[in-house]
């Protein structure tokens, strides 16, 4: 069956053509150049190089980030390996994956929880990732680094100091604008001390550490927020040169899971805790869908979108929250559509970018929409990418050129394409 | 919400009295290549076990290895299960079946693993979910009430002895 999608469909009847093809047929009906076709699916490698290949297009939960050359770094998960490879042609081809741990491990790679990669100024490579210690919930928040360009990784180091056996997971990973490198994770340390003396303890809690030397030694271990739900990832996005801001799903009430916001410093100082959605989603479950965050041009605004099935929100949303009113506004809905989710946001120059993922029964449609004007108004949306086969969580990331989308796809391989107009 | 972790997994039942459970299970049963009795689930496997229980009311549960609050619900219906086994139960989890040997460990702690359940058979998630319900999320736990007509309520979030006995008055709690 020929994928069918928005206004190209037409056009599809009288030329069919491959997935692929049609794909980047449709990137530039949203008006990009696009580029020549890179990715391959992970079919197509293992009939050309064998099942054992390792490479971007078969791993799992893949993320990405520029390192300050604009070379593009990429880690994903395979084999109980952490990989990293990295390319200088934004994704058209790839150098051969490192593995980063040498001993397997059982790496956590789903759509809420895969490994982060951040390049420092001075080149160090660092990730983090999750590993899972046991079929309970159970983890440890791992990091390493590369300090010769990736060639070789440092031996992994287990962050969070408790030394509990417990739930330590959903790793997220920021490095501020004055070298401060953040680790924030979900914790269940102050959940297993309520047990102990008999007491009820909803959800989980968030935690971090900070690096001031590029990953070399990191801090102790830093609360920020009890209650919080125990399975979405956290969102990151700057606070001046030295803090970082966070957006997570928190309990409130015991019983509503909706996002909470904080900033946080690099002392542990924890400020501007308050709730940033109502959404009142009352629900005793794991949502498995995290939010997304990015700084407005205002640096104490911030862009966040998110997924709730609430009394008052059901779908995907977008709001502004202004951390010195601690209120947020420009409430928008931008797809209540059943199997409408995990929305990711990018911002470039005066282009901010929303994408997400819909699902109509029959195939899932990569969706994008545009801003111009700071979130306030928003272009139709557009489906960009179409396939009937399974695919990971959407990625927007800049380089601050541009906006590109970073998707694990078993029909196209790893995407990575440039979104933005204003290029 | 307590959260009661299962430290240490056990195994109740000789392997002879589970495949029996099996057998006389109301969904019919098909013997698997593999020592559990967890069965691949795919995008008609939810219209197969409908047609199976045609004219009957039964209870769906979704749930996961990673999801916390699953585990208290499996708890719950698993001591239902014991103490009625005529309990019309069909348990779905949607980790990928490659964890089977994880999920056969879990359902066995809750003395679930002697019946026919189904775990997710397609990396294309989205597309099992919907077949199961077009307005589910993925939010687990998740389950559903079929009344005997299959028309049906959802539930998002920790089933209780309360809603079940709502709508299986005759079970025994």
């Amino acid at each position: 069956m020929l994928p069918i999608l928005g206004q190209a469909e037409p056009f599809m009847r009288i030329f069919p053509m491959t997935s692929r093809a049609f794909a980047l047929l449709a990137l530039f009906a949203w008006g990009f150049a696009a580029q020549s076709a890179s990715a391959e699916s992970c079919a197509e490698l293992r009939e050309l190089h064998g099942a054992d290949i390792v490479s971007v297009h078969c791993g799992g939960a893949p993320s990405a980030s520029f390192d300050a050359q604009g070379r593009l770094w990429v880690a994903f998960v395979q084999n109980k390996h952490v990989y990293v490879s990295h390319s200088d042609d934004k994704g058209a081809s790839y150098s051969t994956p490192v593995r980063v741990n040498e001993e397997a491990e059982d790496t956590e790679f789903n759509g809420e929880n895969r490994p982060k990669i951040i390049v420092a100024p001075q080149g160090e490579v660092m990730l983090s990732w999750t590993t899972k210690t046991s079929s309970n919930f159970t983890g440890l928040i791992r990091f390493s680094r590369s300090i010769d360009g990736g060639k070789t990784f440092e031996v992994p180091r287990t962050v969070n100091d408790d030394g509990l056996t417990t739930g330590h997971r959903f790793d997220s990973l920021f490095l501020s604008a004055s070298g401060n490198l953040y680790l924030t994770w979900i914790d269940k340390r102050d959940m297993e001390a309520s047990l102990a003396i008999g007491d009820a303890y909803p959800g989980a809690a968030i935690y971090y550490a900070v690096s001031k030397d590029f990953g070399k030694t990191f801090s102790s271990n830093y609360a920020v927020s009890q209650n919080s739900c125990e399975c979405c990832r956290i969102a990151m996005a700057p606070q001046g040169d030295d803090n970082v801001a966070i957006l997570w799903r928190q309990i409130y009430d015991s019983q509503i899971r909706d996002h909470a916001v904080a900033v946080l410093g690099p002392e542990g100082e924890v400020s501007g805790l308050d709730r940033a959605t109502v959404d009142d989603w009352y629900i005793d479950a794991c949502p498995h869908h995290g939010p997304s965050m990015v700084q407005a041009q205002d640096a104490d605004q911030y862009h966040m979108a998110w997924f709730s099935a609430g009394d008052l929100h059901k779908g995907i949303y977008y709001a502004r929250y202004d951390l010195g009113q601690a209120d947020s506004n420009q409430l928008i809905e931008v797809d209540a559509t059943p199997g409408a989710g995990h929305p990711s946001l990018a911002q470039h120059g005066d282009e901010l970018l929303l994408a997400w993922k819909g699902f109509n029964g029959v195939a899932t449609q990569l969706q994008v929409m545009s801003s111009k004007d700071d979130g306030k108004s928003w272009s139709p949306v557009q489906t960009v990418f179409n396939t009937e086969q399974a695919s990971d969580h959407p990625l927007l990331i800049s380089d601050g050129k541009a906006i590109y989308l970073s998707w694990s796809t078993a029909e196209f391989g790893y995407v990575f394409e440039e979104l933005s107009h204003d290029n | 919400m307590t959260i009661k972790r299962t430290s240490t997994l056990c195994r109740f039942l000789p392997k002879a009295l589970l495949v029996g459970v099996a057998i006389v299970s109301a969904a019919g049963a098909s013997f698997a290549a593999h020592a559990d009795n967890i069965e691949n689930f795919g995008t008609q496997s939810f219209a197969q076990i409908k047609s199976a229980y045609e004219g009957k009311p039964f209870v769906v549960s979704l749930w996961s290895i990673d999801c916390a609050p699953c585990r208290v619900e499996l708890k719950m219906l698993g001591e239902l299960k014991k103490n009625d086994p005529d309990f019309a139960l069909v348990v779905i989890s949607t980790d990928s079946i490659e964890n089977r040997e994880e999920a056969a460990d879990i359902l066995d702690s809750y003395e679930l693993a002697g019946i026919k359940t189904w775990m997710f058979a397609d990396a294309f998630v989205e597309r099992l979910r919907y077949s199961v319900d077009p307005l589910w999320h993925g939010e687990l736990p998740r389950s559903y009430f079929f009344k005997a007509d299959h028309s049906f309520e959802s539930h998002s979030g920790i089933l209780t002895r309360e809603q079940i006995g709502k709508y299986f008055p005759s079970i025994e709690q």
